[in-house]
Formats: C-alpha cells, sequence, structure tokens
C-alpha cells in the first residue's frame, strides 16, 4: 500500500505543478485574450455605424424568443448628438458548429450592417460567409452578410428568393439568416419600447423624468 | 438543433472521420477486417458516452464556475486516461468475455481524437447534457459506419490488381477520399 | 556529435511521422486546406514536442514506471494548454480556424509515441534532436500538402494570390475527400523517395 501512496503522490505533485504553471500562464494571456475579442467586436460595430461615439450595454433588456438563438451582448449606438441604432452580438448554430454575428438596426427598423464574428462552416463553402472577397451579388460586389444593409426588418426574408445563399452553402446560409432575422427583430421590438422614453432623455428635456429602466445606467 | 438532426448530421452528413479527418489513426489501423473494425467502433462508443456523461458535468459545474476553464484540456484527457483504466480493470475482472472481445481497444482509445474532439465540442457548441450525449452517440456511431465501410474495401483490395506505387498506405487513402466523395452526396439531407 | 545528426535525420524522410509512421494523421490533414494552418500546426507541434520532449527526458528518472502514462499526459496537455492560451492571446484569428485541433495535440500520437519509445529513455539532447527531427518532418509535409491543396483548390498560398485570374479553382481540394487523395499520393510519392534514397546509398557501398 505505501508503494502505491507513493505512486499517487508522484502523480499528485505532477498534477499541482502542471495546473500551477498553467494558472501563471493564464493570467499572463487572460488580458490579452479578452483585449482581442474586445478589438474585434469593436472594430465591427464601427464598420456598421461609421458615426458611433459610444455603446450603451443594453444586454439584459435585450432577450431571444427564437429557439436556438441567444444574443451574448446587445448596445445602444450613439453618435455625439443623436441615437443610431443597437447592435446585437448573436449566437446560433450553423452547419459546422456555432455561428456568431454582429447585427446593427437603425432607427427606421432597417438593418444598418451584419458582420460574421465567428464561424467554422466548410472552407470553399460555408466560411464564404465570413470571405470578404465572395460576393453573392458579383456585379455590385456584395457579400452574403453585405446583402441585407438596408434591408427592412418588414420585408420576407427566404433564402434563395429575397435573401440570396451562398453556392452551394444552402444550410449555412438559411442557418446565418434566422440568427440575423431574430436579432434584428429583438433589436427592432427594443427600439420600439424605448426610442420614445431614450429620445426624451437625449433631448436634454427633463421635465417628464419618468423611470427608464432601459435606456439609463 | 433537434436530437434526430444532430444524428443525421453526425453519422452521414459531417462523418467524423470522412469529413473531417478526425480518428484517422485508428482508422488506417484497425481496419484490417470488418470484427475489428466493430470492436473498436463499439468501445469508442462505450467509451465517448461515458466520457460525456463524466465531462459535461465536470466543465458546467466545476471549471465553470470556479472560473478554472484553461484547466479544460488537462482535465478533459486525465478523466478520459482514468475512466478507460477504470473500464478495462472493471471488465477484466467482471466480464472476462467482454474483456476478451474489446479490451484489447481499449488503451488505443485513450489517445482517439474522437474522444476528445467530442468531449470538448458538447462545451463549445452549448450543448445540453441529453445532446451532448446523442452527439456522443452520433459521432461514434458515424465513426463505425466509416470503420466498416473502409474493412470492406481493404478485404476486397486484397485481391485487386493495385499499382506498384500505390501499394500499402496510399490507395487506402484514395479509397476513402472516394467514400468520402460519396458522402458528400448527404448533405442535401438537412433541410 | 554524429549519432545526433543521424536522429534528426530520421524524422525528415525514413521515419517521417506522418508519411512513414502513419502518426498524427488527425491533425494533420484537417488544417492543411490552407498554408497558413500548416505552419501554424507544424510550428504548434513541434513546440509541444520539443518542450514535452525535454521535460520528460529530464524528470525520466523521477517518473515511476507503472504510472508514466498519466504523467506525460499531464506534462503534454500542461504545454498543448499554454500553446491554446498564447495563440488565442496573440494569434487569435489563426486559432479560431484551427478550432478544435489545437487541444487536440494533446493526443496526438507522434508525441505521445516519441515521449514514450525515446524521450523517456534517453537523455536530454538526444530528445532535443529528435524533437527538432520530428517536428520538422511533420512540419514539411503539412506545408507541402496544404501548399497542394491551396494553390489548386484556391489559387493562393498564404492567402496571396499565385494562379492567375482566369484559373478557376478547383473546390475539390480544400473538401475533404480532395485531402485524403492528395494525402495519398503524398505517401506514394515519399515511398518512392525513400527507394531512390536507399538504392542510392547501396549503390555507393558498393562502388
Amino acid at each position: 500500500m505505501k508503494g502505491n501512496f507513493r505512486l499517487g503522490l508522484v502523480l499528485a505533485i505532477f498534477a499541482a505543478i502542471g495546473c500551477a504553471s498553467l494558472a501563471v500562464v493564464y493570467s499572463i494571456t487572460e488580458s490579452a485574450i479578452a483585449a482581442q475579442s474586445q478589438k474585434a467586436l469593436n472594430a465591427s460595430l464601427q464598420e456598421i455605424f461609421p458615426d458611433a461615439a459610444s455603446f450603451e450595454d443594453i444586454t439584459s433588456s435585450v432577450s431571444s424568443n427564437v429557439q436556438g438563438v441567444k444574443f451574448e451582448q446587445a448596445f445602444l449606438v450613439k453618435s455625439a448628438q443623436a441615437l443610431l441604432g443597437v447592435a446585437v452580438k448573436a449566437t446560433g448554430s450553423s452547419y459546422g458548429g456555432p455561428a456568431k454575428l454582429l447585427i446593427g438596426v437603425a432607427l427606421n427598423r432597417s438593418i444598418a450592417g451584419v458582420r460574421v464574428l465567428e464561424l467554422s462552416d466548410t472552407a470553399g463553402l460555408g466560411m464564404n460567409a465570413k470571405n470578404a472577397a465572395y460576393y453573392v451579388k458579383k456585379a455590385e460586389k456584395i457579400t452574403f452578410p453585405g446583402q441585407f444593409a438596408g434591408k427592412f426588418l418588414t420585408d420576407p426574408f427566404e433564402v434563395k428568393k429575397d435573401v440570396v445563399a451562398i453556392t452551394a452553402s444552402t444550410i449555412t446560409s438559411r442557418s446565418l439568416t434566422v440568427i440575423i432575422k431574430a436579432a434584428a427583430d429583438a433589436a427592432a421590438t427594443w427600439l420600439e419600447t424605448s426610442t420614445t422614453t431614450a429620445a426624451q432623455t437625449e433631448q436634454a428635456a427633463p421635465a417628464s423624468g419618468a423611470a427608464d429602466t432601459t435606456g439609463g445606467k | 438543433m433537434d436530437l434526430v438532426k444532430i444524428l443525421l448530421v453526425t453519422i452521414l452528413v459531417n462523418n467524423i472521420i470522412l469529413m473531417r479527418f478526425i480518428a484517422l489513426c485508428s482508422y488506417i489501423g484497425m481496419t484490417n477486417d470488418v470484427g475489428q473494425s466493430i470492436g473498436m467502433g463499439f468501445a469508442v462508443t462505450f467509451v465517448t458516452v461515458m466520457a460525456t456523461a463524466a465531462t459535461w458535468p465536470l466543465y458546467h459545474f466545476v471549471l465553470a464556475p470556479l472560473h478554472l476553464e484553461f484547466l479544460q484540456i488537462l482535465v478533459f484527457i486525465l478523466v478520459i486516461a482514468s475512466l478507460v483504466q477504470l473500464v478495462e480493470f472493471y471488465l477484466k475482472k467482471n466480464i472476462p468475455g467482454l474483456y476478451a472481445a474489446m479490451g484489447i481497444y481499449l488503451p488505443l482509445i485513450t489517445t482517439n481524437c474522437a474522444i476528445l474532439a467530442v468531449t470538448f465540442e458538447n462545451i463549445s457548441y452549448n450543448y445540453t447534457f441529453i445532446q451532448s450525449i446523442v452527439y456522443a452517440v452520433g459521432v461514434s456511431l458515424g465513426y463505425l459506419l466509416a470503420m466498416i465501410l473502409l474493412a470492406g474495401v481493404r478485404s476486397r483490395m486484397r485481391t485487386s490488381p493495385v499499382p506498384k506505387f500505390l501499394q500499402g498506405t496510399p490507395i487506402l487513402f484514395i479509397a476513402t477520399s472516394l467514400i468520402g466523395m460519396a458522402f458528400m452526396g448527404f448533405s442535401g439531407l438537412i433541410k | 556529435m554524429k549519432s545526433l545528426w543521424k536522429v534528426f535525420k530520421q524524422g525528415i524522410i525514413f521515419e517521417n511521422p506522418l508519411l512513414m509512421l502513419m502518426i498524427g494523421l488527425c491533425s494533420a490533414l484537417a488544417v492543411t486546406s490552407n498554408v497558413s494552418n500548416g505552419i501554424g500546426m507544424g510550428l504548434a507541434m513541434t513546440f509541444v514536442l520539443l518542450f514535452s520532449e525535454i521535460f520528460i527526458s529530464l524528470f525520466r528518472k523521477l517518473i515511476p514506471n507503472s504510472v508514466r502514462m498519466p504523467i506525460f499526459l499531464i506534462i503534454i496537455g500542461a504545454f498543448t494548454t499554454i500553446v491554446d492560451l498564447v495563440m488565442k492571446a496573440y494569434f487569435p484569428e489563426l486559432s479560431k480556424s484551427m478550432g478544435v485541433f489545437i487541444p487536440l495535440i494533446v493526443v496526438n500520437c507522434i508525441i505521445m509515441g516519441r515521449v514514450e519509445a525515446f524521450a523517456y529513455k534517453q537523455k536530454v539532447l538526444p530528445a532535443i534532436f529528435d524533437s527538432f527531427g520530428m517536428g520538422l518532418g511533420y512540419t514539411w509535409v503539412l506545408i507541402g500538402i496544404a501548399a497542394f491543396r491551396e494553390l489548386l483548390g484556391n489559387g493562393t498560398l498564404a492567402g496571396a494570390q499565385v494562379m492567375p485570374a482566369s484559373y478557376q479553382p478547383i473546390l475539390f481540394f480544400i473538401l475533404p475527400p480532395g485531402g485524403f487523395l492528395v494525402f495519398g499520393l503524398f505517401i506514394a510519392f515519399n515511398i518512392w523517395l525513400k527507394g531512390r534514397m536507399r538504392k542510392s546509398a547501396a549503390a555507393k557501398e558498393n562502388a
């Protein structure tokens, strides 16, 4: 039994050293890892809303009613003077794994833009959704996510009819469209219920000062 | 993704060996005859499901709440290795018949990429526990299918005239390429 | 010194882990749809192999035989995690495109195999040379396959357009069946190369 105890002890010591060194490496890289994803998010947010100056976190008040689509974060986008719209970071499943998209909705209930943040589908097929050089409308040089810019939420979103699919990647095209529509609808709903109160607070009109639970901190 | 869809995708549409290149070492080494492939396939199924049952709760109830996600690789591989050891001991002692049939494959399974890949993907796809188990079963059945297919092809090839420069492993990969092409036809199954 | 050089050379052609020993295949084919991934994986694997071999060789007297497997897994797993964290922090795009294959380095048969067969029984210096040889043998095959697949399947090499604009990429090569085909042909090529090298070595001896 003593032999086994010694073996167990050796094992435990190695395990402890292993975990300790990993904890050290993790603490060093942790901030860099978080910074990377923040950088990517900020870059995409700025692309969709070029005039944006600040992003207010409204994640708690935007939720998904569509099964399989989850919202990781939601932001109220403002320029220096006014509201611009809402951006939602949504995840859902696609052909080869989870997909993460950033969807921006402008005040007039149209989509400001869509960016694919993460995608793990088949290279050369579904992955073309993320390829900046792949155009679904070759003449106008429009990419798959690019075709949603300016689309009104009241328009139909059927793949292969209103939405141009990626060649040989109908599943990916459908999965992403579902995510985009879910996020856009939720963003529009939020805008509907909150724009009036938010607009009032923006215009520095202190009059009603009613408790707005949404736009405020 | 509902459960039937998960099964269809893992077995046919996105077969782990033919479409994702995972678990190739055992694919080449353990398809000498159909019986061997079946044995390996079942052993993999068994260990994968058990590994899922062990690692999923471990991640969601221990690693994540304690913010120890960076230990995932270490913890998962050790859990799988220990599981395989335990299963081997148990079979050897209590079900010697099954051990004789399946036991030899068990040590090979510890380093089988498929099992670790499945446990990782259960987490990264945000599957629920039930979905994870179904995913594990599906992937293993896909693995079994590919193994049996190649074992069958190999036994036929023993009596076929293979060009000299392709003899041995090259022709196996070319055969796999052809089987894979056939499987690509399944991608229309999912709507 | 000569024996160290021999140890290094073995891994490149004669005992090439991918083409001859048939180990470590999983990660090899999946990441070779383009050259950047191939190089990334080659370097990542070599890093883990190198440090695992060094540490296991250093501690070989302290590792009891009966629990050597779990201890190997701890050491290899630790270095794999380090590679994973560093890549997530400083090479996020590469890390995302390689996905689950970086954690899979821990079960890469090459590392397990070399550590068990070589590092556990040898001193540190031969272990270092062995890991470099195997790592280089692994990486050159990866880059070779990736270059082939990316060039024919996408017209680019490491993202840079190489083929003329009129070239219609043959998507087949980037897809999995194409990968298997290219790999099979690579093995055939290596067998032929090995045969040629043996013949010329034998001819030199007889001359």
